[in-house]
């Protein structure tokens, strides 16, 4: 049963799950996470809100129908970083910097390679979960195919 | 150009032209045409990596720069090269049949990319588990590709295809755990190395368990029941991709994990490869006499042909290694050529029929022939006299059969007037069928390139054992 006290709670929970994916994200390599599981954590954010909020409420507040073009940019650019260091002669998934070079940091977080290919990989799994939520959500046994 | 790009070029172009052509939306005229162009871009960059290779020797390279041992290795050697030629191919055959007739979907186009992604990818990586993961990429393109068309039909024989190789993926993979496990190693160099000092229950265990795996992949003899059902069902350009392409996962991977890494359990298992091959071949020929539908025979005759690349892996050695990679690649090529074939009405298409029949029956001036020539030779190098003449005998009854099933098929479709007959079908099929038939043609009259590939392809592999 969907009442007020549901439907404030996930609104409610909606930005500090998104902020929960995006620190998994970026302490990955220290801690535990990665691009993969953060990408599931925020699916399951929007998922919560389809369900809860219905579908067109949803889809007022976020544009669910950009989610595919999300996970062509996720998969393009983690196969980008992938295959770039061919270009200079060495093997896919070279890091960069090499593992003598101190990293640029932005506060705590370090530029790697690697941390763009995760990047692409939480693109990739959060656009492909929305887009089937949002493909499944339309989806009502008269509207099939 | 330098060892890695030379390596990753053809993964990468056909991976990353997946992705362009499944991000064009609504073209779809444009789609199946730009796949096709990647395809045979791909194909350039492997005939490249093939020009290298085979001129100076393996070429190898280690993902993100770390030591051996850590990383997960890459490497082209003439083996994993011939067999990635081979599928690509059939890809582009099968491509450009869909891009010709104007495909109906936009799926197709890009998957048939992923699927080559996939299949060059495992390939050619040197590392147990990647080839499991590039495995993976190629089954799930294919689960999707077998739905293509969307009919009851094509939807059934995709419920079919997804169920049983995923259950084939699953033993797969455990056969992987149990080679990890035995020896500590997924590269499959370490492996063959340290697979000579394991014991031997453990080592015929991850054997059976992967023999079993590609098995249900060939389709071979107890492993058979869906293919039939599947090679049916789905459209005619997939039947090519299953039987051409997707096929050679099952050879290639019984070659490398059998032939490779673990010689001594295969050199074991031999009587029972040979006598599987044995009823692998009577039961796809009796069952392809019994069918009257002309991709029914065709389907049973798959069952049959790899029977005797089964009896060349008993055989063993350069000579039976480099028979059963031959035969592979010719049977590939004969299957796709039928199961196009079979599809199409009007001018050229009943002689290359004929052709395909008589590649498959293995009589000249088709490519067959030589298939099963070297198969012959192979076997004589091999046992005392009564296995000899029983492997001899065994040859000719299947390419007797064989010759039989396809003729009466061909007979009934081609030969016998039809009140109702189906109007010709579009000229551009046609010539593409035309061309495939005419190639098996001139690697039936000018085959030494084809059996230099298969003996240079067969050196990889460790001779027989003592």
């Amino acid at each position: 049963m969907i009442t007020a006290l549901t439907r404030t709670v996930a609104k409610l929970l909606f930005l500090p799950s998104l902020m929960i994916a995006v620190a998994t994200l970026v302490k990955g390599y220290a801690d535990v996470g990665d691009g993969f599981t953060a990408g599931v954590i925020a699916g399951l954010a929007v998922l919560l809100q389809v369900i809860v909020l219905g579908r067109d409420e949803v889809e007022r507040m976020l544009p669910l129908r950009w989610a595919p073009r999300l996970a062509f940019a996720g998969i393009a650019l983690a196969l980008l970083d992938a295959l770039a260091p061919l270009a200079f002669g060495q093997p896919v998934m070279t890091h960069l910097p090499p593992a003598n070079v101190k990293p640029i940091h932005l506060g705590s977080l370090e530029l790697l390679s690697a941390v763009v290919f995760d990047v692409g990989v939480f693109l990739l799994v959060f656009g492909f979960s929305v887009a089937a939520i949002d493909l499944l959500g339309r989806a009502s046994p008269d509207r099939l195919p | 150009m330098g060892d890695a790009l030379t390596l990753m070029a053809p993964i990468a172009i056909f991976w990353a032209g997946g992705i362009g052509v499944a991000a064009i939306d609504g073209w779809r005229g444009m789609t199946a045409r730009g796949a096709l162009v990647v395809h045979l871009a791909g194909f350039g960059a492997l005939a490249l990596l093939a020009a290298r290779v085979l001129t100076s020797g393996p070429v190898g390279m280690i993902a993100g720069n770390w030591p051996a041992g850590v990383g997960i290795r890459f490497r082209a050697d003439p083996l994993g090269i011939a067999f990635a030629l081979l599928s690509s191919l059939v890809l582009i055959v099968a491509v450009a049949y869909e891009a010709i007739g104007g495909t109906p979907t936009r799926a197709f186009p890009a998957l048939s990319l992923f699927l080559a992604a996939g299949l060059t990818g495992l390939f050619l990586t040197a590392d147990a588990f990647n080839f499991y993961v590039f495995f993976e990429l190629s089954m799930i393109s294919a689960y999707v590709l077998t739905a293509f068309g969307g009919q009851p039909r094509q939807l059934r024989a995709a419920v079919i295809f997804a169920v049983v190789n995923l259950l084939g993926s699953v033993i797969f993979l455990l056969g992987i755990v149990a080679l990890y496990h035995v020896t500590g190693s997924l590269d499959m160099t370490d492996i063959a190395q340290r697979m000579a000092f394991a014991e031997q229950n453990p080592a015929i265990l991850s054997g059976t368990l992967l023999f079993v795996a590609f098995g249900v992949k060939l389709g071979l003899f107890p492993f058979h029941f869906w293919l039939p059902a599947v090679y049916t069902g789905v459209r005619p350009s997939i039947a090519a991709i299953l039987s051409g392409a997707l096929t050679n996962i099952g050879t290639y991977g019984l070659l490398r994990f059998g032939g490779e890494m673990l010689p001594r359990e295969l050199s074991l298992a031999a009587p029972a490869l040979a006598l599987l091959g044995t009823a692998s071949i009577l039961y796809g020929a009796v069952q392809a006499i019994g069918r009257a539908a002309p991709d029914e025979v065709v389907a049973y005759s798959a069952i049959g042909q790899v029977g005797y690349v089964m009896i060349a892996l008993a055989i063993g050695g350069a000579a039976g290694y480099g028979a059963a990679i031959l035969f592979a690649i010719i049977n590939a090529l004969n299957k796709t050529l039928l199961f196009l074939a079979i599809d199409l009405r009007g001018a050229f298409v009943g002689p290359a029929v004929a052709i395909g029949a008589l590649s498959v029956a293995g009589a000249p001036p088709a490519a067959g022939f030589f298939g099963k020539a070297a198969l012959f030779r192979a076997g004589l190098t091999v046992g005392d006299g009564a296995e000899r003449a029983a492997l001899v005998a065994l040859i000719a009854a299947g390419g007797a059969l064989s010759l039989l099933y396809m003729f009466q098929a061909f007979g009934r479709r081609y030969l016998e007037p039809r009140a109702e007959e189906r109007p010709a079908s579009g000229r551009g099929r046609r010539r593409l069928v035309a061309v495939v038939a005419l190639s098996l043609l001139v690697f039936g009259c000018w085959p030494e390139p084809l059996i230099a590939l298969s003996e240079r392809a067969a050196a990889v592999l460790p001779g027989r054992l003592p």
